[in-house]
């Protein structure tokens, strides 16, 4: 066996050994392999590694968002028709290209531009009136006496 | 926060998007870690497959690197994985080609690098430490290395081998006594120590044991 301090002089680095290892020729890697190392180092960085799953959480976000636009899609389009405060602004920019939405929008407008011509105004009231909607239709006729004062004096409107 | 050493840093700023320092780390290690393969496995083939591997391993594992250590236990523990891989794998080669020796009473595929004539080659060109270096048992031999190229302490050594303290303790003395013994004979023999034919054959019979 050797002397107990035999191993921790050669751990100090003050060994004949180690010296004479020292001494040994120093081979390095060639060229080519420490191109090939580099490159995979580069390349490797254009790639982080968490791109998969931040690719997966992008794929499951895109499609959640796909689900909820075919599930609430329509109804929103559906409840947007059926609520005259929210179309009434679209019905106001839109009044060349969907005609028939627009008319029924005007019944409910109080925007004084979109008057419309006194007989019409009169037959959304008296459609108002048969389908038992009379407090609208009163408010109606308030709006319409407004924007044509002198035409009920002319005729009858109730 | 404060590091262990400038290569644990340099490893760090690798992880968190600096390439260059990638580079830096490279020129540090690479002359030891190839040499560290190269005198375990004993062929150039051989080193120069399990050096990029070190370094792919190094870099695909990246993001989950945390200085805990010298940054080299962290390079060296991950090179020697791949040289125990190696090993298995060469034995398992070496297993299977006597299997179909038996079966098909053929010569067996060898790895070049088990070839003999290419291993008295390799061992031609050594000096006597060198080819005493390559008759240790594998542990001794990496125990030996693993402190001449990269000064790490028996503590560490014992960290990036995956054993206790006393077992790397225990390594490094028989391979510095049997180096010891190889040279000695060498000496001995009143002929050249280093870088002789005639006196690395005696090496190779006499040191090996």
């Amino acid at each position: 066996m050797d002397p107990p301090d035999d191993l921790d002089n050669y751990l100090r680095g003050d060994s004949a050994l180690s010296r004479q290892y020292k001494r040994e020729s120093a081979p390095i890697p060639p060229h080519a392999l420490d191109r090939r190392v580099l490159e995979f180092s580069r390349e490797a960085y254009g790639k982080p590694p968490c791109l998969a799953p931040l690719a997966f959480a992008a794929s499951v976000l895109l499609s959640v968002a796909l689900v909820l636009a075919i599930l609430f899609g329509p109804q929103s389009a559906k409840r947007v028709d059926n609520a005259p405060h929210l179309v009434r602004v679209a019905a106001h920019a839109n009044a060349s290209t969907n005609a028939p939405l627009n008319r029924k929008l005007e019944l409910y407008s109080s925007d004084p531009r979109l008057a419309r011509a006194p007989a019409v105004w009169l037959a959304d009231i008296a459609a108002l009136r048969r389908a038992g909607r009379n407090a609208e239709a009163d408010a109606e006729l308030r709006r319409f006496r407004s924007a044509y004062a002198g035409y009920c004096n002319r005729r009858a409107c109730d | 926060m404060e590091f262990l050493d400038e290569d644990a840093a340099l490893m760090t700023r690798y992880r968190d998007g600096d390439a260059d320092a990638f580079t830096r780390l490279y020129a540090h290690h690479k002359g030891p870690l190839y040499r560290y393969l190269l005198r375990q496995v004993r062929n150039a083939g051989a080193a120069a497959d399990l050096f990029q591997e070190v370094w792919s391993r190094l870099i695909a594992t990246r993001s989950r690197y945390v200085a805990r250590a010298k940054f080299a236990t962290y390079l060296f523990h991950i090179a020697h994985n791949c040289t125990v891989d190696f090993f298995r794998r060469d034995l398992a080669m070496r297993r299977g080609a006597r299997f179909d020796e038996v079966e098909q009473s053929t010569e067996p595929e060898v790895p070049e690098y088990q070839r003999p004539d290419v291993i008295a080659e390799f061992a031609e060109q050594q000096s006597a430490l060198l080819a005493a270096l390559g008759a240790l048992p594998q542990e001794q031999r990496e125990a030996f290395l693993l402190h001449e190229e990269t000064g790490l302490t028996i503590e560490e050594i014992a960290r990036v081998t995956d054993v206790g303290l006393e077992t790397a303790k225990s390594r490094m003395r028989y391979a510095i006594r049997k180096l010891k013994k190889s040279l000695a004979s060498v000496h001995s023999a009143g002929t050249q120590p280093i870088r002789t034919r005639g006196n690395l054959k005696d090496t190779l019979v006499n040191g090996s044991a």
